[in-house]
């Protein structure tokens, strides 16, 4: 799985902001990206600087010497009116200002060797004419970047006249389906305003996709989240991404986190590496189940130790469920836990008890801890009892004893009772949460009649 | 001083000997897979040492804050044994895990025809897997085991890089010196070096490609040799960072290439990897 060349991952500048650029360039460059999303700013690469030929000439010789791919953004939020942000845009009467913004942005982009330009619509406002300004400030655009050979990528953006890959491709169909005129597609938005999942947008954009942000993102809140934050599933996101042979930058957009941006931009290459490998991982196991004898194995060294639990169970749910009993039996323990963890969703009837037996044989607590997850719910009475009386024995908390407070009953309450003494004739007591256990089960016995 | 052991055979020690290894600086080590000391007669036997090496001993470890990785095979002194033979099938199987950073030990014992077929295979097994491979060179007759163990490791075509000749000497460091593979010493009473006869090595060799193991196993010998080692290199005035060097960061460079390599602190005494399943974690 490792052979195949993978997604191109990049950083916007933009979360960069409190470093020079050419800094910036260094750490996004020695963490492994292998591109930039350039935000044309005051103080990255001011477009309206003096000397600008040799500003670009230089920057573009900064990112040659690093191996950095680049694409042009063009969202920098007071360049072109310091007092309204993002004025004036294509949207407003004055969006010539605008458009020669953009038209000198695709003129530095091909100075920069840059793969596209990306550029996108203007907030809604009430005055009247804003959907014909945009077409023909787009068009204007256009037959600039027609002229210099340079791709755009128009972005749909939540709170926009153009907030969804729906009025994109109005606005393409407006504009006479130029073929420069792209998609930049931003992921987090996918989840913030699209109909659809972020991976069905990717394969809905299909090869007008010519730049991808990515982040992560809450349903309804247009705001930029670092990976794990939001709510998007991003391995199914990569494989879309592959699936429509996408090979542009997919760079990460986090223009509010410029304060921590060296942390957040390594924290953010790993998971979107693990995303990508998850995803062509679940991918490989359900086009050949085979596979997942060696994939299961590999899973922490390729999405890290804090994923790792998660990816096994995830990969596993898309195993048919007569392979669990060998994956156990051959597993370490990572392996046997994520098994025990994953086994209720593989298996309805309680089939492959002998394995949370074999676990509860066990002196690692930690396979003990999974053995006592919701497949536990088949063992017969006595065997759970002595389960939970195991576990509370290595100190595991009865919190994370699955049904516990169903199940728990006078029998169990006079093991623990039992244990109790056992451990206050050594001078040692049991654990509060466990005395707390004990004494619910004694007061339901004393409220509940005894039969006669 | 930090020290990783790059071989050492816990199955055969105590919770003492951990104990005493994570209080002299011992952070991480590998386990190579060898005999019990009395041979084994199936291949369900190897299975169930294999399974520990990836089970219970990495946990048994960990309580001590100590990272436990090991390394597969069927090693020489048993490669003749037709009942153990059946193993190499089940091998592969492990050399997928997670703990598992090379293919070893490998090598010679008697220098046998039956020896020279599971050498090479197993060679064969670590290129396919991209593992190193860790080489026993063998007791009797070693400066022939030796270059005869160089030249099975040259056919095989794995890069010399990824091997580590084990248990040389005085004797046999010259053999191995400019072949490009790593060079491994075993600081072990009597038979094998010991802490000064080590440093002055290192003073004529150097400190590259060098890693200082205590081979500890079920025999008369001494988890502590290695920092023994550390600390008579400082008294015959290597720098910290020398000791560091040939203690810590030469077998993360060679184990490093499996790719495989779990250095994260462990927290001692948490039961394993930080979990927080018990009480008091979070």
């Amino acid at each position: 799985m490792s052979e195949s060349t993978g997604l191109r991952f990049g950083y916007g500048t933009n979360g960069f902001a409190n470093h020079r650029l050419t800094d910036a360039l260094d750490v996004v460059a020695e963490l492994g990206y292998v591109g930039v999303a350039l935000t044309l700013d005051h103080a990255h690469l001011d477009p309206f600087a003096p000397e600008l030929d040799r500003r670009v000439e230089q920057v573009a010789r900064e990112l040659r010497r690093r191996r950095l791919a680049v694409v042009v953004e063009t969202g920098a939020r007071y360049l072109l009116d310091p007092r309204r942000k993002h004025a004036p845009t294509l949207v407003d009467p004055e969006g010539h200002v605008r458009v020669d913004f953009l038209k000198r942005a695709v003129d530095i982009a091909v100075d920069l060797e840059a793969e596209a330009v990306s550029f996108w619509s203007g907030r809604t406002s009430p005055s009247t004419g804003t959907w014909d300004r945009l077409v023909s400030g787009c068009a204007e655009v256009v037959a600039h970047a027609d002229r210099r050979e340079m791709n755009l990528g128009f972005e749909p953006e939540p709170g926009m006249v153009v907030d969804t890959i729906a009025q994109w491709r109005r606005l393409r169909d407006d504009l006479g389906a130029p073929r420069r005129f792209g998609l930049t597609l931003d992921i987090g938005h996918c989840r913030a305003v699209e109909p659809q999942d972020a991976a069905a947008c990717v394969r809905a954009a299909g090869t007008h996709l010519v730049n991808v942000q990515i982040d992560d993102m809450r349903r309804g809140v247009h705001e930029h989240l670092e990976f794990g934050e939001g709510e998007i599933d991003f391995p199914p996101v990569m494989d879309a991404l592959r699936a429509v042979g996408y090979t542009g930058l997919v760079g990460v957009e986090l223009p509010r986190h410029s304060h921590a941006a060296p942390e957040v931009a390594a924290r953010s290459l790993k998971r979107l590496r693990a995303a990508e490998w998850l995803g062509r991982a679940a991918e490989t196991v359900a086009a050949d189940p085979e596979r997942i004898t060696a994939i299961l194995p590999a899973v922490r060294r390729n999405v890290g130790g804090e994923a790792a639990d998660e990816a096994r169970i995830r990969l596993l749910r898309s195993t048919p469920p007569q392979m669990a009993p060998d994956l156990y039996r051959r597993g370490d323990n990572d392996e046997k836990r994520a098994v025990l963890q994953a086994l209720h969703r593989l298996d309805g009837t309680g089939a492959h008890l002998d394995l949370l037996h074999d676990a509860l044989r066990s002196n690692d607590p930690r396979l003990v801890a999974a053995a006592l997850g919701p497949y536990s719910r088949h063992l017969a009475a006595p065997e759970w009892r002595q389960a939970v009386l195991k576990g509370v024995f290595m100190g595991l908390s009865p919190s994370l004893m699955h049904g516990i407070e169903e199940r728990a009953d006078a029998e169990l309450a006079r093991m623990l009772e039992s244990l109790r003494r056992e451990r206050e004739a050594t001078g040692r007591g049991l654990p509060d949460d466990v005395t707390d256990l004990l004494e619910r089960l004694s007061r339901c016995a004393s409220s509940t009649p005894t039969s006669t | 001083m930090r020290i990783f052991d790059p071989h050492i055979h816990m199955t055969s020690r105590t919770t003492d000997d951990y104990e005493r290894m994570s209080g002299a600086g011992v952070r991480a080590l590998v386990e190579p897979a060898f005999w019990l000391g009395q041979p084994r007669t199936s291949t369900g036997s190897f299975i169930d040492y294999f399974d520990s090496l990836i089970g219970w001993e990495p946990f048994r470890a960990g309580q001590y804050g100590i990272r436990h990785h090991c390394a597969i095979a069927l090693n020489p002194k048993e490669a003749g044994d037709p009942r153990c033979l059946g193993v190499l099938d089940e091998i592969p199987r492990y050399l997928v895990k997670d703990r598992v950073v090379a293919v070893g030990e490998i090598g010679y014992d008697s220098m046998t025809p039956a020896e020279d077929e599971a050498f090479a295979a197993q060679l064969a097994m670590a290129v396919e897997h991209d593992l190193p491979a860790l080489v026993h060179t063998p007791h009797r007759d070693k400066v022939e085991g030796v270059r005869r163990s160089l030249e099975v490791v040259g056919e095989s075509g794995i890069e010399p890089g990824r091997v580590v000749l084990d248990h040389l000497n005085e004797v046999t460091v010259d053999l191995a010196a400019d072949t490009g593979c790593w060079m491994g010493f075993s600081i072990y009473p009597e038979t094998k070096m010991s802490p000064e006869r080590m440093v002055a090595l290192l003073q004529r060799y150097g400190i590259e490609r060098i890693l200082v193991n205590s081979a500890a196993d079920w025999g008369r010998s001494d988890p502590l040799l290695t920092r023994a080692t550390g600390e008579a290199m400082l008294a015959s005035g290597f720098s910290d960072d020398d000791v560091d060097t040939v203690l810590w960061r030469n077998p993360v460079e060679f184990y490093g290439q499996s790719g495989r390599l779990d250095l994260e602190p462990t927290d001692a005494g948490d039961h394993f990897a930080g979990n927080s399943i018990l009480r008091g974690g979070s």
